[in-house]
């Protein structure tokens, strides 16, 4: 499938929560879409911040680095960001380049709103 | 006749196999690079891990030759592998014109993350790769040798 990645913000129940479910491939054509988005919903200031990718097939270096971006810019602004991960090779990627122990990893966005 | 390879066994030239790939140089058009890779990977025997890792592999290769910028061209990707079980890629970018800045790639900034990042992936999933310019052509390649499964 050629670069389909697919975007849509969900409005959280719970106040300071903003949520993005993310879709496809994200790649070096489709990250900077992921970047705009991320960049506007951080401009929410939200306490947290959940990237739900648990159907996302595909992500590179540029879309790791989008969301690297992302988690020290919602930080400094005193919130946190939480990625949603099940699929085992997206788990692998950010266990090798240690970004694991740089985000909230957790497996299912239920777990994700909990403090 | 015969290659041969420093430690390795002689290799019959009837056991090697190419696929080329030519692709405009596009991020957009990248998936065809990850997609021939799957192939390739699945033709050589590696293994279901290994295939994924290989389009990971085949994707931050092109991105290496994309950040060289061109403003119009090609990647060309030689896939070459033997009955051993090593696989190797060669990336060369050709660009039609001048080189020039990528605007469809994250900024500066995120670029030089990503690019770390991209270092770190090839550094763990790949067996050896590099880069190189030979008479002002950019080069990226890539070695993966298959790992059999035990059993």
């Amino acid at each position: 499938m050629p670069n389909d990645a697919f975007f849509e913000v969900t409005d959280s129940e719970q106040p300071g929560v903003a949520a993005l479910d993310v879709r496809g491939e994200i790649d070096v054509a489709t990250s900077p879409e992921l970047q705009e988005i991320l960049v506007e919903l951080i401009g929410r200031e939200p306490e947290l911040l959940i990237v739900n990718l648990t159907d996302v097939t595909f992500i590179d270096s540029t879309g790791l680095g989008v969301l690297v971006g992302a988690v020290r810019d919602v930080r400094a602004a005193g919130g946190d960001l939480r990625l949603v991960v099940t699929e085992p090779h997206i788990i692998k990627l950010l266990e090798l380049t240690g970004l694991d122990e740089v985000f909230s990893v957790v497996s299912n966005t239920s777990d994700a709103v909990r403090p | 006749m015969t290659n041969t390879t420093s430690g390795r066994a002689p290799v019959d030239v009837n056991d090697v196999h190419r696929v080329e790939l030519s692709i405009p140089a596009d991020p957009q058009m990248l998936f065809l690079a990850r997609m021939t890779a799957a192939a390739v990977a699945a033709r050589a025997e590696l293994n279901y891990e290994q295939v994924e890792d290989l389009r990971l592999a085949i994707d931050e290769l092109c991105i290496t030759l994309l950040h060289f910028g061109v403003s119009a061209g090609q990647i060309a990707l030689l896939f070459q592998w033997d009955s051993e079980g090593t696989l190797d890629v060669v990336g060369t970018l050709v660009p039609d014109g001048e080189p020039s800045t990528n605007g469809n790639a994250p900024g500066k900034t995120g670029r030089s993350l990503s690019a770390e990042l991209s270092q770190r992936i090839l550094d763990s999933l790949v067996d050896d790769h590099g880069s190189d310019v030979i008479d002002g052509v950019h080069r990226a390649w890539l070695r993966v040798r298959r790992q059999e499964l035990s059993v």
